[in-house]
């Protein structure tokens, strides 16, 4: 594993994987340039509209922020793929009208963007996108050399793993305030990497790395390489 | 008093007390009241013998020869509320009494958590003639629609220790129910029972809120002085007993010896991990004991905690080790000594724990204390004069909890719906919510309603629906929505008193009890704790369960208690300056000041013992830094709150980097280089101005508020309650953490009022603001003596030991606090490579990365 640079993107850490340069955004995606990939995992768009509606008052915006910062990050780094790693949306319950709308304008802005979905679990119950959004959803496994792209995290002879659905975290002790606090992270180890969880409202789950695995933590709006 | 029940009395040879008298006659004139006497004489039949004596008025006393059944009974008349469930059984089985002598067509029946559903089945046909329950279960009854017509004979409520419910949100829930129960019973009495409180008559208006019940409403006091002893065990060399540290089990040899010497001991102390550490330290010093030898806390499993009390009634047991969880209610009679380890750190605390032992009338109540570091010595000593001058703490009532405000309203929706002007009146009733006013009101409805107040900020979401009476235009009638969301209301009553828990059981099943999820958290598989006298290893998490098996390796680690440490009171910290004050003059008059003697002449030595109106601060230099100590002795809570503030203060003048701790004497700021604050510039750091906009941008830099949150959305129905007994896997996709609807609600609705709730909250409980306010002023008129010592002093010291829990302030970025806890973690990994441990990295796993030092 190579040290860490500054990297050109604000708050963000290059890395390189499998002889790939990937760059670690602060917006908990990777920025793959010499394929011009945008990465991502764990959307869960709608999630604050599910919650709505089982009666529970979360606030809405989430879903558009979300929109919004992918948007964003597809301006600044003009890529021509994106590649999301499971979870689109968060349940069938949450595909509301709203989100449908805003999901049909937040496409056409990106009309020319190819889009891949590497099916999760979540996307097995509340279903694939529209058809008119025309993305290419796929199972587990697909390959995108060097990578091969997963949902779950796991092995897999044909290449390095890229996958989600952990929304991977860190938890550190801060000895000066006697609390601890969660992170999410980018967690590579030496078969496969994990990506945070793209979406604003989702949890985190603290993780074990091994030593000699690579970790990213993703405080305030920088990546900063933690070693183990 | 009726005939039949003054004969009752002269059967059992009896005659009732003054005060029991006067209850029953303010009962009978339509009064509600409170009523205040020590435990063991009488009060709970104070109370019940009102009803009976009415019941006995009106029914010309037909007698009544065979027990009552559900059927023929009488109807409900009265409603026993009591704090804990535990206590409901002994309730039944005590109010059972007088009418079963009496042979009364009653019958009487709890329903709690607790209660089977077949019998809770037939109590929503008819409620027995009286029903003991708790107020969550009171809530929950309010949630069904034909509760007012179970309820419409009711005559009398009675709460039992009230004390216990009064400053808690649980306290608040009952205000609510009482307000509702009121509403639809203008005639209803209601009675309290509580122990000394320094404000009896602000918790008999809290408990009686604004309506009729107000009127002629006595406080009634028992003119029962009881007798208790406080005895100090002193340790024989002062000058080799530890000035720091909350162990204390270097006076084991005594407190063994006084167990020898009694029928029955309650051991009490302060955390649930002491209560692990003395049970080990006795039991093993007392292998041939250990039958006779049981624990009891909060967290273990409710069978195990009845077998213990049971025994106790018995008097099978020598020697019971607890926390407060004994400090309640039940009637252990064969209980003849109490010891109390450690600072009670409050009057109230330690005469309800005496009053444990000898509970009956005229018996002497005795508790012996066992300090655990030398300052302790002066504490029991407060607590002895205050008792003897008769003064004890008071509690302080809630205002306008909106989380609670929030669940009412939900379960006033789900009981049939309500009428929103009417439902406000209703509510301004209570104490808690008098100052409510209608846009804090609007704003709850609103939460439940759609959401928010700004339109389209909540799309799809309604808990109420607003419903359309056509003959009733002009009102603003609001039901629940669906029953799918009545069910999960209901669910998430229950929650106000549970902590997420999650159960210890072995890989065979067996439950050993609950404890903190947070705890939990905290360990990785394989990690030893101590929990129910026991070593146990953990192997895995899931759900809300905790695996364990026994360890092998008998060392273990011990959990630390999550709880906030109780701060010591205003009124033990005032004895405690009196008896200083004593010191500094030269008289020592109570025999633990004696004792203390030494240490204390080395405070003045080296600095001095500050007086009433002296504001003390010495500046030591370690190895380890600068230390600046500041002794107000005004307690933990406000030293956590004053500290920040200090800092925060000091952080806008120069560039440093400090560390903070404190205790309930003083607070000390350590840095790299020397303070060098002139006396100006103390005042000025210690004034009054701008105290709460500086107290919020210090909460702001911490996690203090989001971490309040937990409670806050557990309460107001964020989190769902998922279905007990059905897998986890049901509703997974609406959970989600109280910490991320802070974040979400902070960023997309900063305006929600629960979020200033949460901020509140940590400055009224957390920092005590308004005690901290008083006490800069007490700084203010007082003049600031600054020494610089040879050493660390009697008094400078435990602050110094304890720093390494310290809380720390400076202007450092993320990208160094993350260094700074990334070296942290590394020390820990070093650790554990050198233990030999097994760090296979399993993404399921949790890891603890804490440093338990």
């Amino acid at each position: 594993m190579d040290g860490t640079q500054r990297a050109i993107l604000h708050g963000s850490a290059l890395c390189t994987i499998a002889g790939e340069s990937l760059t670690l955004l602060p917006q908990r995606a990777i920025w793959w340039e010499s394929a011009s990939t945008l990465l991502l995992a764990d959307l869960h768009l709608g999630k604050a509209a599910a919650f709505r509606t089982a009666g529970i008052p979360v606030p809405e915006n989430t879903t558009t922020h979300d929109l919004a910062t992918l948007s964003e990050l597809l301006d600044r780094t003009l890529a021509r793929r994106l590649v999301i790693l499971g979870d689109f949306f968060h349940a069938r319950s949450g595909r509301s009208a709203h989100i449908e709308s805003t999901l049909d304008a937040w496409r056409s802005r990106h009309g020319n963007l190819e889009i891949l979905l590497i099916r999760g679990n979540h996307d097995h119950s509340s279903g694939d996108p529209p058809a008119h959004l025309d993305i290419n959803c796929l199972a587990e496994g697909a390959s995108l050399p060097p990578f091969a792209l997963h949902h779950h995290p796991t092995t897999d002879a044909s290449g390095y793993v890229l996958a989600g659905h952990i929304h991977p975290a860190i938890r550190l002790d801060d000895p000066g305030t006697r609390a601890s606090i969660r992170f999410p992270c980018f967690w590579f180890g030496t078969n496969g990497a994990v990506l945070p969880a793209f979406g604003r409202f989702t949890g985190m789950k603290v993780v074990s790395p091994r030593r000699d695995d690579a970790v990213f933590v993703i405080a305030e709006n920088e990546v900063v390489r933690i070693g183990y | 008093m009726h005939k039949a029940l003054a004969d009752w009395f002269g059967k059992r040879g009896w005659s009732p007390f003054e005060y029991q008298r006067e209850c029953i006659e303010s009962y009978r004139a339509g009064r509600s009241g409170l009523v205040h006497a020590p435990t063991g004489t009488g009060k709970t039949l104070a109370v019940w013998l009102g009803p009976i004596d009415e019941y006995l008025h009106e029914s010309g006393n037909t007698p009544h020869n065979t027990p009552a059944k559900r059927e023929s009974a009488a109807p409900i008349r009265v409603l026993w509320i009591t704090p804990l469930r535990a206590l409901a059984t002994d309730t039944v089985e005590s109010l059972i009494e007088p009418v079963r002598d009496l042979n009364l067509p009653w019958t009487i029946e709890q329903r709690t958590g607790d209660t089977a559903a077949s019998l809770k089945a037939k109590q929503r046909r008819q409620l027995p003639t009286a029903l003991v329950t708790t107020p969550e279960s009171l809530s929950l009854m309010l949630s069904y629609p034909d509760a007012r017509s179970l309820l419409s004979t009711l005559r009398c409520i009675i709460i039992d220790e009230w004390h216990e419910l009064l400053s808690t949100k649980r306290g608040v829930q009952t205000e609510l129910a009482l307000a509702r129960l009121r509403a639809w019973n203008p005639g209803v009495r209601t009675w309290g029972l509580s122990a000394t409180l320094g404000n009896l008559d602000e918790a008999r208006d809290v408990l009686l809120g604004s309506g009729p019940a107000r009127t002629d409403a006595p406080t009634i006091t028992a003119k029962l002085p009881k007798q208790i002893h406080i005895e100090t065990v002193l340790p024989e060399d002062v000058q080799r007993f530890p000035w720091a540290g909350h162990l204390g089990t270097n006076l084991l040899n005594p407190v063994l010896e006084a167990i020898d010497n009694a029928q029955s001991t309650l051991l009490f102390t302060n955390t649930r991990s002491q209560t692990e550490i003395w049970y080990r330290a006795i039991a093993l010093s007392k292998p041939e004991h250990i039958a006779q030898i049981a624990l009891h806390h909060g967290s273990l499993d409710r069978e195990v905690r009845n077998r213990v009390e049971d025994r106790l009634r018995e008097g099978s047991l020598r020697c019971v080790v607890c926390t407060s969880s004994l400090d309640l209610g039940v009637d252990f009679t064969p209980v003849d000594q109490v010891i109390q380890v450690g600072s009670p750190k409050g009057i109230a605390r330690l005469l309800q724990r005496a009053g444990r032992s000898g509970h009956q009338p005229g018996v002497t109540s005795r508790v012996l204390c066992i300090p655990a570091h030398a300052f302790e010595l002066i504490e029991f000593a407060a607590a002895r004069r205050a008792m003897q001058a008769r003064t004890v703490e008071t509690r302080s009532p809630l205002s306008k909890p909106l989380d609670v405000l929030t669940q009412h309203l939900v379960t006033v929706a789900a009981g049939g719906g309500f009428e929103a002007r009417q439902l406000y009146e209703e509510v301004r009733t209570t104490h808690a919510f008098r100052a409510l006013s209608i846009t804090e009101f609007r704003w709850a409805l609103d939460f439940t309603v759609r959401g928010g107040s700004a339109l389209g900020a909540y799309p799809q979401y309604h808990r109420l629906a607003r419903a359309h009476d056509a003959e009733q235009p002009g009102e603003e009638r609001y039901t629940i929505a669906s029953d799918k969301l009545a069910r999960h209301h209901r669910l998430a009553i229950g929650t106000i008193i549970s902590d997420l828990a999650m159960t210890v059981r072995s890989m065979s099943g067996k439950v050993f009890g609950s404890i903190e999820e947070s705890f939990i958290a905290r360990l990785a598989s394989g990690d030893r704790f101590v929990f129910a006298g026991k070593v146990l290893e953990l192997v895995r998490v899931k759900d809300m369960t905790a695996f364990v098996r026994l360890a092998t390796r008998r060392s273990g680690i011990v959990p630390r208690w999550q709880g906030g440490r109780t701060p010591l009171s205003t009124l033990l910290s005032d004895g405690v300056r009196t008896l200083l004050e004593e010191a500094r003059l030269g008289t020592y008059t109570e025999p633990e000041l004696e004792c203390i003697r030494p240490i204390l002449e080395l405070q003045s030595r080296w600095s001095v013992i500050p007086a009433p109106d002296e504001l003390l601060i010495e500046h030591t230099s370690t190895r380890h830094g600068r230390h600046t100590f500041l002794f107000p002795f005004e307690g933990r809570h406000v030293h956590e709150g004053l500290g920040l503030l200090l800092a925060h203060r000091i952080a806008r003048t120069r560039a440093v980097s400090l560390s903070i701790t404190v205790n309930d004497y003083g607070i000390e700021l350590r840095s790299p280089a020397p303070l060098d604050v002139s006396e100006d510039e103390w005042r000025s750091f210690l004034s009054t101005a701008d105290l709460l906009p500086d107290l919020l941008s210090c909460l702001n830099h911490s996690e203090l508020a989001r971490r309040r949150f937990r409670d806050i959305a557990r309460i107001a129905g964020l989190i769902h309650p998922g279905y007990p007994g059905r897998s986890g896997k049901t509703n997974r996709h609406l959970q989600a953490s109280s910490e991320l609807f802070f974040d979400v609600f902070a960023e997309f609705d900063p305006a929600n009022l629960l979020l200033d709730q949460a901020r509140r909250e940590v400055l009224e409980d957390q920092m005590e603001v308004s005690r901290l306010r008083y006490a800069l002023e007490k700084i203010t008129r007082s003049r600031i003596t600054q020494i610089p010592p040879p050493h660390l002093t009697p008094l400078g010291f435990p602050l110094w030991a304890e720093s390494l829990r310290t809380q720390h302030v400076s202007s450092e970025t993320w990208r160094d606090r993350i260094g700074r806890m990334v070296m942290q973690l590394e020390r820990t990994a070093d650790r554990e490579q050198r233990s030999g441990r097994n760090t296979t990295s399993h993404p399921a796993r949790k890891r603890t990365l804490h440093d338990r030092g």
